[in-house]
């Protein structure tokens, strides 16, 4: 796997950066933009995103990218693309290995919880955040044999399984999105269900936009669902997890002093 | 608050389409040529806002 990172800084920069931080693969210098806008990834519209969040305009901010990874395959040809509205915004080193190439390293501290008929785990693929960076939260849910929780739509008097991050300020929390559902038919019921079964994952993007200092977290997580098995269901069962996250630096930045930060470091 | 929403299967080169030649100095100011480099590996390209801001 080769590694190649493309902006727009002068040849200098990059030299004192790749020195500052030990990098050694290649830091392309595309002073002017010029293979930028031949690539068409320009953000032409950075001004109306800096209007969104009351950024003043700068010099600086002219011909920038959209921020994002292309996953180039042998032959060169792009297999994934993974990219993002705001320049500010990325993935993890951690969650692009895994998105990008598949390769998944076991949470060190997952938070856990069980009710009734299952067991569920939840970590992010980072146990610390800094600002702007996009974080991957899984949820896993292991649904114990026999029994199957019914995903959304269902019919009435039925809880389809969902997930709520409790409110964060600054916190941006994406749609989950959850494998495909099985069909489940029962011979009693007019309506289709769709039931997950076994041990099943689903991932919510969680984006930390409040101004740095914002301190560590503990994110509030609430599974709802209903467990049934072939003859009967459960009553519908919530159950909740604790995920810390540390709040650390931008590269080459340090965190505000925590006393004159709101929320301050936890 | 979330930007608008921007549709990336339509900004920049394409998913299945052959990533487009690109010669650019490195932090050493040698020129690279990006697939000659990659050497029939597969590679990740990050684009990215600045290294200095």
């Amino acid at each position: 796997m080769a590694l190649f990172a493309l902006s727009y800084d002068a040849v200098a920069i990059l030299r004192d950066f790749a020195a500052a931080h030990g990098i050694t693969y290649p830091l392309l210098a595309d002073e002017g933009s010029r293979v930028i806008r031949a690539l068409g990834l320009v953000n032409e519209r950075v001004q109306d995103d800096h209007d969104v969040y009351g950024i003043k305009p700068n010099p600086r901010h002219v011909d920038l990218p959209y921020p994002g990874v292309f996953v180039l395959d042998r032959d060169g040809v792009i297999a994934q693309k993974r990219f993002h509205a705001s320049y500010r915004e990325r993935e993890t080193g951690r969650g692009l290995i895994a998105r990008a190439l598949g390769i998944f390293t076991e949470p060190a501290a997952p938070a856990t919880g069980t009710a009734a008929a299952v067991q569920a785990r939840a970590w992010t693929d980072s146990p610390s955040y800094a600002f702007f960076q996009r974080l991957a939260l899984t949820v896993e849910l292991a649904i114990a044999p026999g029994f199957h929780v019914y995903a959304a739509p269902v019919a009435d008097g039925l809880v389809p399984l969902s997930v709520e991050v409790a409110p964060i300020e600054g916190l941006e929390v994406g749609e989950a999105s959850w494998p495909p559902p099985r069909r489940f038919d029962m011979a009693e019921l007019a309506d289709q269900l769709w039931v997950h079964e076994g041990t099943v994952h689903g991932t919510l993007p969680l984006t930390f936009t409040a101004a740095p200092g914002g301190g560590d977290h503990v994110v509030e997580i609430t599974v709802r669902y209903q467990a049934c098995d072939d003859s009967s269901c459960l009553m519908p069962s919530s159950l909740r997890l604790e995920l810390p996250v540390r709040e650390v630096a931008l590269v080459g930045r340090s965190l505000p002093s925590p006393s004159v930060a709101s929320g301050g470091a936890r | 608050m979330p930007l608008p929403p921007r549709d990336f299967r339509t900004i920049g080169p394409k998913e299945g389409e052959p990533f487009p030649a690109v010669r650019l100095p490195d932090q050493s100011g040698a020129l690279v040529d990006l697939h000659a480099a990659r050497a029939g590996r597969p590679a990740l390209v990050v684009i990215y806002r600045s290294a200095e801001w």
